[in-house]
């Protein structure tokens, strides 16, 4: 089940990715293809077979992890700006460029930095399970290092609910609406990771689902905007028509 | 509450007792996958019956006041005070009557009604709805439809703001307002003015009988409400650049 829900994720968002290609040729939105690019290896570094082959290039050592959670950094910041414009929120552009926005960003930088030295990394382990199996410092570090990787993301998303919500409530049409509320859902599943640590482990695939549910919800309603805006050029049924 | 399947179906049989149900979803334009889905699910829309009545030649008037729910709406037919029929002249008709009244200098003909103004659209106008309750509120108005069909005001001025009203709720409005019953449905576009028997020169009549002050007051208004429905697609519209601009 879980291989599906991940493959799926890797697809859709590759997809997204390559769809994205002939328009970042034309020189639009390129940081928006850019996003889905660094997603696109996100999911693929979250995924056994992939993440160990990649690791062992890197020496084995678990790097890779630790570059995985600076892509999705780097992803959720490029996307949060993009989003805090689109949206119109200065509050939450305010929350992602300002002194605090960086101060969280650095912090959750040096958490991840630091956890990561002081565990014993060697032997490629996709989201550290063997890393963690090793002994009780370990486990204790990867729970650290885990939260330090899931606190940023979570933080950018829920800066930006609110505009979410603002643009799900308004009379903007339909399909921007229902992106909106697909990108409300990812948030609110990115920031229900922050619990990750008190699921149960019987309910341990929990994780991956909330994990994949936020990616493909953010995923698929980006691309849901793209669509309104394909249909709405397409179309061009934006006039008005209340002079009648 | 939409017309009962089956008081329908006996209503049918009684005016066009030899016509299938093709025959009349041709004649009457209805396709029929839609008359038969409402038929299954044992509520036919008002809009269906007055089409039907309309292709049979019948008065969907009479038609309507033979339903239940219906009832009396032809009986002792009051006819639209002149506030309901000015509520259903479209705005741009209504600056138009404007700019004819005033002085040849400005491209009028300086009198009220002059044979070269072009004659009024027929009802009904892009805000026609919430101009005919406009028209017939006096303040309390919604709050007695909202208890009388249990309808909540917030829905009821959602409706509005569409530019709808259901069938009955123009009819409970109508009652509550103490008015005829046919302005509401002629605003929603139910019946047309001559169904509703109005007759042909009501409206031009009743925009003459205006004063200027009065007739330019009412056009400011409507073309200040206009304004701001327009200013706000605008802004609507801007903000959906927005978001195409940085995520589509």
């Amino acid at each position: 089940m879980i291989a599906i829900l991940q493959w799926t994720t890797l697809a859709v968002c590759a997809l997204a990715a390559v769809a994205r290609v002939p328009s970042a040729l034309r020189g639009e939105n390129r940081s928006l293809f850019a996003v889905y690019l660094l997603l696109t290896v996100a999911i693929l570094l979250s995924i056994d077979a992939p993440y160990v082959a990649i690791d062992q290039a890197l020496g084995g050592l678990n790097l890779a992890n630790v570059v995985l959670r600076f892509i999705v950094f780097g992803a959720i910041f490029a996307l949060g700006l993009r989003i805090a414009r689109g949206f119109g929120a200065e509050d939450a552009l305010r929350f992602l460029t300002g002194p605090v926005g960086i101060a969280v960003a650095a912090a959750a930088s040096v958490a991840v930095v630091v956890s990561f030295l002081m565990m014993d990394t060697a032997g490629s382990s996709a989201g550290l399970v063997e890393v963690h199996a090793k002994s009780a410092r370990n486990a204790v570090l990867v729970e650290y290092y885990g939260a330090a990787g899931r606190l940023y993301p979570a933080y950018v998303m829920l800066a930006l609910l609110p505009a979410m919500l603002r643009t799900v409530g308004s009379r903007l049409p339909g399909l921007v609406r229902v992106g909106a509320a697909l990108l409300a859902v990812g948030s609110v599943a990115i920031t229900l990771s922050l619990l990750f640590p008190v699921i149960p482990a019987s309910l341990a695939y929990l994780r991956f689902v909330i994990n994949y549910t936020a990616i493909l919800c953010i995923i698929v309603g980006l691309a849901t905007f793209w669509l309104s805006k394909a249909l709405a050029m397409r179309t061009r049924e934006m006039e008005t028509d209340a002079t009648g | 509450m939409p017309l009962p399947a089956k008081a329908f179906q006996l209503w049918l049989h009684g005016v066009a007792p030899t016509a299938s149900t093709a025959d009349i979803c041709r004649i009457s334009g209805i396709k029929r996958t839609t008359l038969a889905q409402q038929l299954v699910r044992g509520k036919v829309s008002e809009s269906t019956l007055v089409s039907i009545s309309r292709a049979l030649k019948r008065s969907p008037l009479d038609d309507l006041a033979s339903f239940d729910s219906f009832a009396g709406l032809a009986e002792q037919p009051q006819p639209p005070t002149p506030a309901e029929l000015v509520s259903q002249i479209a705005t741009m008709d209504l600056l138009r009557a404007v700019i004819s009244r005033s002085s040849p200098a400005y491209g009028g003909f300086g009198d009220s009604s002059s044979s070269l103004t072009p004659p009024l659209s027929a009802a009904p106008h892009a805000t026609s709805v919430r101009n005919w309750v406009d028209a017939i509120d006096d303040g309390e108005l919604r709050h007695r439809v909202s208890a009388a069909t249990g309808v909540a005001p917030q829905n009821y001025s959602a409706q509005l703001t569409a530019n709808r009203l259901s069938p009955e709720l123009a009819v409970a409005t109508s009652r509550a307002a103490g008015v005829g019953f046919t302005g509401g449905l002629v605003a929603t576009g139910l019946l047309t003015e001559a169904e509703a028997g109005w007759t042909p020169a009501a409206k031009q009549a009743a925009l003459d009988a205006l004063s200027d002050g009065e007739l330019t007051a009412l056009a400011g208004e409507r073309l200040q409400s206009l304004g701001r429905t327009l200013r706000r697609q605008e802004h609507e519209h801007e903000q959906t650049q927005k978001i195409w601009e940085n995520l589509g």
